[in-house]
């Protein structure tokens, strides 16, 4: 009876309208992208309505999605014959300004996206190898001066078929005299050796939130389906074990957010008005072009393991990630990894850091994971560390410098990210190919969201829990990082100091990625 | 942990070498802890709730080893909450968190942390003074030491502040002129004090439950025991930091110095003319991470050269107001937990822990302070 009460309270969401990559997630394996910069208007926009009717929308690519896993449920693997290729795009504060007027991409109600990221750079702690004021000045795109109008996401199953779009999708000589032009392109592929997981060898994108909202008028077609019981008033409502919900309007603009506010329980606040009205249905977003250093940071948790009694470097980059690379949480394997906890998504994202995480109570009809021992609390981090990556930018259940549990939802973001360049042979050998991540992220306010995450969690040692740096992605003036280990009950601790960063910000950009109708009846309009 | 005195907030050195004024310190903060226990351990035995896990590290030092100090650190964004972004399109209100003020009038900064924007003729921010040191430090200053009092408000605030000023008909005005409408120099608002931040974490050391459930998440753990403003991001932080511990069986104490401290600022993406400007914040009382006092204004040669802090930017934006760089501050408070003890209390119903000490419960010292704590409470 409780679903039935929760379903009219969450919103309709346009499904037609809001682009596919920001709530369902494109999840390919080769997705291209594509900067481009607007010369001539009228050819920008003969170019945008040529391929409108090629942005996959929410409605595409969740069906799709949905099939897919479905024919992966029955067969045991994944299905090779269905395939799809999606195409996507966004727009920087430039290229809005250009095709509309910098009164109107000063709508978006967000001062980082209209600063843009080479001004946010340094407050995300970014430094210039060169000891510029200005981390940017060496970045492959999206440095000052060299900022991208338009990003184009084009992903698919097939390579080939990714080509063929793409292809057809660039900016020609039949968009007129002064077409867009591309500036940048880079492919981003899922490891072949180690399909989902990053080049330190990490299983990523385990832990997404839950996007309220509904898909279809009929009540119970929730975008993400409901596996669990709904809990006991004024508690955190979950859609799967460890998967919160978190109202729409956190990541598409003109829906109803999540209130972070004291005593909140995560309630729905209104949208603020829209202006111009075109904003909704949109959303904001981030790419970071993150080089990665494998062999710095293999040969650290090796060094560095070597040095405490009983480690292995295996269980040290647990403890510094927060999972094992097969993505089993290190709360709920805290020795060894057990790689078919790291597989199973209704257990994988299944734990709470102050108290017991209780066991999930599934609705009829979900295929109930194994029993894999349960987390326990670990409210001081004697078992993943406070400074352990997921920790540090999801603190769950506990509280940080900014607020509650709740606070803490109004966080999140929702990750697309992919690694680029071959996997490394000899993880330990520095082959000086250049590596890495292409770090998407949606989220309605940058700077609530992905700014808060990477300046004021990753990069402090006392935010959003004392206890060091998030040596992983953490960025500091001197590049050294640290963080704490507790030994002997607590009563003492051990300081790891990570001499330089093996994740250097590369390129990237703050982009808007507008209503399907927006990019139709507003950016594409007219002459 | 035990101390044999207490220091005064950031190791200052007011007292200079004055032992009698270190014994009247040591004894007021001691106090402080004598009041809360007191109160907590009748509330306790009144609700048959165990023993108090709070304990006053002067008169009642344990020896017990204590946890890493980093485990009873609890930190805190300077920037009130109430005024924070609560979602796109809502931004945060700046202007609101900061308005003038007037003689008589406290500030609106509850965090622990207040501020004051002096801006030149033309509304150019000049410098922006922070400070986080509580009233009753200055109310003490001013009943035992006014002289040092005038010479810090003469220091840090204005040359021309007169004891005049400061005591008119005597007393100390804690709200005059140079501490609202011209300055800064202590905390103004009635929950900024050290009596409420002890009173707080003894408070929250009390096990709570609510219709058999015993509460373990911040906001209903405070709303039901009532130990401080559900609406900060302070309050509710550094309570559900202690129950945590207190949960675990834990003995749990303030670290000697007591205070409330910025324990850092983060200038990144600070810039004037493309340069970085985040090292023209400096603290001026105490350091980091127990820094008692700061300001940020810009080095002479950069002030000589026509700027203002109005000039600067942080990530592209204008800095307007003092809040924007409020939110760039860590507050920080010290705690100090044992490892587990034999300790094994019942959680209590809601409803706050009465100020009012019962004769019968009462140490003699907890009764000479109950009028201060009740002034201290929240």
């Amino acid at each position: 009876m409780a679903r039935a009460t929760r379903s009219p309270r969450e919103p309709l969401l346009d499904v037609a309208d809001i682009q596919g990559n920001i709530l369902a997630g494109f999840n390919k394996d080769q997705q291209l992208l594509l900067m481009l910069t607007l010369r001539d208007i009228p050819a920008a926009r003969r170019w945008l309505r040529r391929i409108v009717g090629d942005i996959s929308s929410l409605e595409l690519v969740h069906d799709f999605n949905a099939l897919f896993r479905k024919a992966r449920a029955s067969r045991g693997h994944d299905p090779a014959g269905i395939i799809a290729t999606w195409t996507n795009i966004a727009f920087s504060h430039p290229g809005l300004s250009k095709l509309t007027s910098t009164e109107e991409a000063n709508g978006i109600p967000d001062e980082a996206f209209q600063a843009g990221l080479p001004a946010r750079s340094a407050t995300l702690g970014d430094q210039n190898p060169g000891g510029s004021a200005d981390p940017t000045t060496n970045w492959k795109i999206g440095g000052t001066g060299n900022v991208p109008d338009v990003l184009l996401i084009v992903a698919s199953d097939s390579m080939g078929e990714l080509t063929k779009v793409a292809d057809r999708l660039r900016p020609n000589a039949g968009d007129g005299p002064g077409e867009p032009q591309v500036i940048w392109e880079e492919l981003g592929q899922t490891r072949p050796d180690m399909p989902g997981h990053e080049h330190f060898g990490f299983k990523d994108g385990v832990s997404q939130p839950g996007v309220r909202g509904r898909i279809s008028a009929r009540p119970e077609r929730f975008l993400t389906v409901r596996r669990l019981a709904p809990p006991a008033p004024g508690d955190m409502e979950f859609a799967s074990a460890g998967q919160p919900l978190i109202w729409p309007g956190q990541f598409v603009f003109g829906y109803e957010s999540t209130d972070g506010s004291s005593g909140s329980s995560g309630g729905p606040i209104k949208p603020a008005k829209l202006k111009p009205a075109w904003l909704k249905n949109g959303s904001l977003l981030v790419f970071r072009r993150l080089q990665q250093n494998v062999a710095g940071f293999t040969k650290f948790v090796q060094d560095t393991a070597a040095t405490i009694p009983g480690m292995t470097p295996d269980r040290l980059g647990a403890m510094l990630v927060g999972r094992w690379k097969s993505g089993a949480p290190i709360l709920r394997a805290q020795q060894n990894d057990i790689p078919a906890l790291g597989v199973c998504p209704l257990a994988n994202n299944d734990f709470l850091y102050t108290a017991n995480s209780p066991p999930p109570v599934f609705l009829p009809g979900t295929q109930v994971p194994p029993p894999f021992a349960a987390a326990p609390a670990d409210p001081n981090g004697f078992v993943c560390p406070h400074a352990a990556h997921i920790r540090k930018v999801n603190p769950r259940d506990q509280d940080s410098n900014l607020g509650d549990q709740f606070d803490t939802l109004t966080r999140r973001i929702l990750r697309r990210g992919i690694p680029y360049g071959p996997p490394i042979h000899d993880p330990t050998t520095d082959d000086g190919v250049d590596r890495g991540l292409h770090f998407l992220c949606y989220q309605s306010s940058i700077e609530r969201q992905f700014e808060v995450l990477q300046r004021d969690w990753a990069n402090q040692t006392l935010n959003p829990v004392p206890g060091g740096h998030d040596v992983i992605i953490g960025e500091t003036a001197n590049q050294q990082r640290a963080l704490e280990l507790f030994t002997s009950g607590g009563t003492a601790s051990q300081t790891l100091t990570a001499p330089t960063q093996w994740v250097i910000p590369t390129g990237g950009g703050y982009f808007f990625a507008p209503s399907i109708s927006a990019i139709r009846d507003v950016l594409g309009a007219g002459s | 942990m035990q101390v044999d005195h207490f220091d005064p907030p950031g190791n200052i050195d007011d007292f200079g070498g004055d032992a009698n004024l270190k014994n009247l310190w040591t004894r007021e903060m001691s106090g402080m802890f004598e009041d809360s226990v007191a109160l907590v351990t009748q509330f306790l035995h009144i609700h048959n709730g165990g023993i108090c896990q709070f304990y006053n590290p002067f008169t009642h030092g344990r020896t017990a080893p204590d946890l890493a100090p980093s485990l009873g650190d609890i930190p805190w964004n300077g920037f009130p909450k109430r005024f924070a972004s609560t979602g796109p399109g809502h931004p945060t209100r700046f202007a609101d968190a900061e308005p003038s003020r007037v003689t008589g009038q406290a500030r609106l900064q509850d965090e622990y942390l207040e501020w004051h924007v002096n801006r030149n003729a033309a509304g150019k921010i000049v410098s922006i003074h922070f400070t986080c040191e509580a009233w009753d430090y200055f109310d003490f200053l001013a009943e035992h030491a006014p002289t040092k009092i005038l010479q810090l408000y003469q220091t840090f605030i204005n040359p021309a502040v007169t004891r005049a000023d400061l005591f008119p008909g005597g007393s100390y005005n804690r709200l005059n002129k140079w501490n609202t409408a011209l300055g800064a120099m202590h905390l103004t608002h009635s929950a900024n004090n050290l009596g409420a931040e002890v009173f707080l974490a003894a408070s929250a050391t009390v096990r709570r439950q609510n219709q058999g459930v015993e509460l373990t998440h911040s906001i209903p753990l405070i709303q039901c025991a009532g130990y401080g403003d559900d609406k900060r991001n302070s309050d509710p932080n550094i309570g559900i930091a202690v129950n945590n511990l207190a949960r675990q069986g834990r003995m749990i104490t303030l670290a000697n110095p007591v205070g409330l401290y910025m324990s850092g600022f983060d200038g990144s993406g600070l810039t004037l003319n493309g340069q970085p400007a985040g090292g023209f914040f400096r603290v001026v009382r105490g350091s980091f991470p127990r820094a008692l006092r700061a300001v940020y204004e810009l080095p002479p040669a950069e002030g000589g050269a026509g700027h203002t802090v109005s000039d600067i930017t942080i990530g592209g934006q204008a800095l307007e107001f003092g809040g924007q760089l409020a939110e760039r501050i860590t507050m920080h408070l010290f705690g100090i937990a044992s490892v587990a003890q034999d300790v094994h209390n019942s959680p209590v119903g809601c409803g706050p822990i009465p100020t009012a000490v019962a004769p019968a419960h009462a140490a003699p010292a907890a009764v000479a302070h109950t009028t201060r704590l009740l002034q201290a409470r929240i």
